[in-house]
């Protein structure tokens, strides 16, 4: 890129990409939507790079203004908004496939350019890895170089990574989540479910999935508890506790999970495991650190400063694993029960 | 303890064998199942077996390490079976019919 400063390419693109934004949503035509959509993921890439974050910029090439982009095409063509496509010529074919093999073979003319696999000189192996490797013992007490950080030195991408999964959880409720009482209409039931308690249902399943849940939600704790000294954490662990429950509901039924895990307390929780995690950076901001600073909380928790940094890893953790577990296990009754929260499998 | 460690492994493989070629070859749903569900739980639990026995002269922790591979295989003992009844319950459901020998007798 030239010289400009770079302030000036921040506000062109952030300039381009409200307008996109509106635009997008202003726009009545799903199909010409979905276009400016990916303009303005490809815009969101640009400013990506030019903060220098290049695998967050290629990960939104790829995700954002890519595959979703194909998926969103693919939605609007099957669900019949638009007109199928006619099946294009021989002609054009060709040019997309040439368009294709450019850009492609453009993208390889940079590969010589990277470091070798390993490279001990490569920019990542020899500033930054040596950085945690050296001081993360040091500044956290947690042998695992990966949790400290994902939950400290990263801190507010994990954060940012929670919201993501509880804002996708409140998309799903949003689309699928249907109020039973309302519905005079009978849909066609697309899950069948089976009558509450089933005689002729399976003695054995209900039996076994009795003896293994308790024993996979220790383990999940175990998982969630040690990821400071083995592989695990809170996404982990908050998966295996979300799997327990959800067997409750296959080996059992709905009825029965919901008598526990009501729909307010299952949403309830899932937004309280983001807001334990924010909590702990707030407290942080109150004891006169930086957002998600832990040293400060040094008075609060036992131990040095490198142990409170390690025990608020624990705090965070907790946070994701309650957000993980029960966004999925209100997705898992959202797409059994149809989004009636009151019957299915 | 070595070499009943490596005796535990070397059954346990046969078994695997034993289940791969019965989930190839036999004729039917159920019988593959019945196959996978027999022979996969036992190798699984001979070969867990082999490595207790391979764990338990190196190091200081092979205690604890033993102690949680016999948990491992107790929970495939319960749980290998219990899907495999599951799957087979589902089959049934779903109208699979058992195969019969040509012109056998019913």
């Amino acid at each position: 890129m030239p010289e400009l400063p770079i302030w000036q390419y921040d506000t062109l693109f952030l300039a381009l990409a409200l307008l996109f934004g509106i635009t997008a949503l202003a726009m009545q035509n799903l199909m010409g939507a979905a276009i400016v959509f990916g303009a303005y993921s490809f815009l969101m890439c640009l400013i990506w790079t030019t903060m220098g974050a290049v695998d967050v910029a290629f990960t939104e090439a790829a995700v954002g203004a890519g595959v979703s982009t194909v998926f969103i095409f693919a939605t609007i063509y099957n669900t019949g908004v638009c007109a199928k496509p006619k099946t294009p010529r021989v002609a054009f074919k060709l040019s997309t496939g040439l368009v294709a093999l450019g850009t492609g073979a453009f993208i390889l003319s940079a590969l010589p350019d990277f470091p070798n696999w390993g490279d001990p000189q490569s920019p990542v192996n020899s500033t930054i890895s040596p950085y945690y490797i050296e001081h993360t013992i040091r500044d956290a007490h947690v042998p695992n170089i990966v949790t400290t950080v994902l939950a400290d030195y990263r801190g507010f991408d994990t954060l940012l990574e929670t919201a993501v999964v509880f804002i996708a959880c409140i998309a799903i409720y949003s689309i699928l989540r249907t109020d039973a009482a309302k519905l005079k209409v009978t849909e066609p039931d697309i899950v069948t479910p089976p009558p509450a308690y089933d005689p002729t249902d399976s003695l054995i399943i209900r039996q076994a999935s009795r003896i293994m849940v308790p024993f996979m939600q220790i383990f999940a704790l175990y998982v969630i508890a040690h990821g400071h000294y083995s592989p695990g954490g809170g996404f982990q662990g908050g998966v295996i506790l979300g799997a327990s429950i959800i067997l409750l509901c296959i080996s059992f039924d709905l009825k029965y999970v919901l008598r526990q895990w009501t729909e307010k307390k299952i949403m309830l929780l899932t937004a309280l495991g983001v807001l334990i995690y924010a909590a702990v950076g707030l407290a942080c901001m109150i004891m006169g650190g930086e957002f998600l600073n832990y040293k400060v909380l040094n008075p609060l928790l036992p131990g040095d400063e490198a142990y409170a940094r390690s025990h608020s890893i624990l705090l965070v953790e907790i946070g994701v694993g309650m957000t993980v577990m029960f966004s999925m296990i209100g997705i898992y009754i959202n797409l059994a029960s149809n989004g009636r929260f009151d019957r299915g499998l | 303890m070595e070499y009943a460690a490596y005796f535990f492994i070397v059954v346990g493989l046969v078994f695997f064998l034993g289940t791969s070629i019965g989930l190839l070859r036999f004729p039917d749903f159920y019988t593959r199942m019945h196959a996978a569900g027999k022979g996969d739980t036992l190798s699984t639990v001979l070969i867990l077996f082999g490595c207790i026995f391979a764990v338990f002269s190196q190091g200081d922790l092979t205690f604890l390490l033993s102690l949680k591979i016999l948990l491992i295989i107790n929970f495939v003992f319960i749980g290998s079976p219990t899907a495999t009844h599951a799957m087979m319950d589902v089959g049934d459901r779903a109208g699979a019919k058992p195969w019969k020998r040509k012109g056998g007798s019913k």
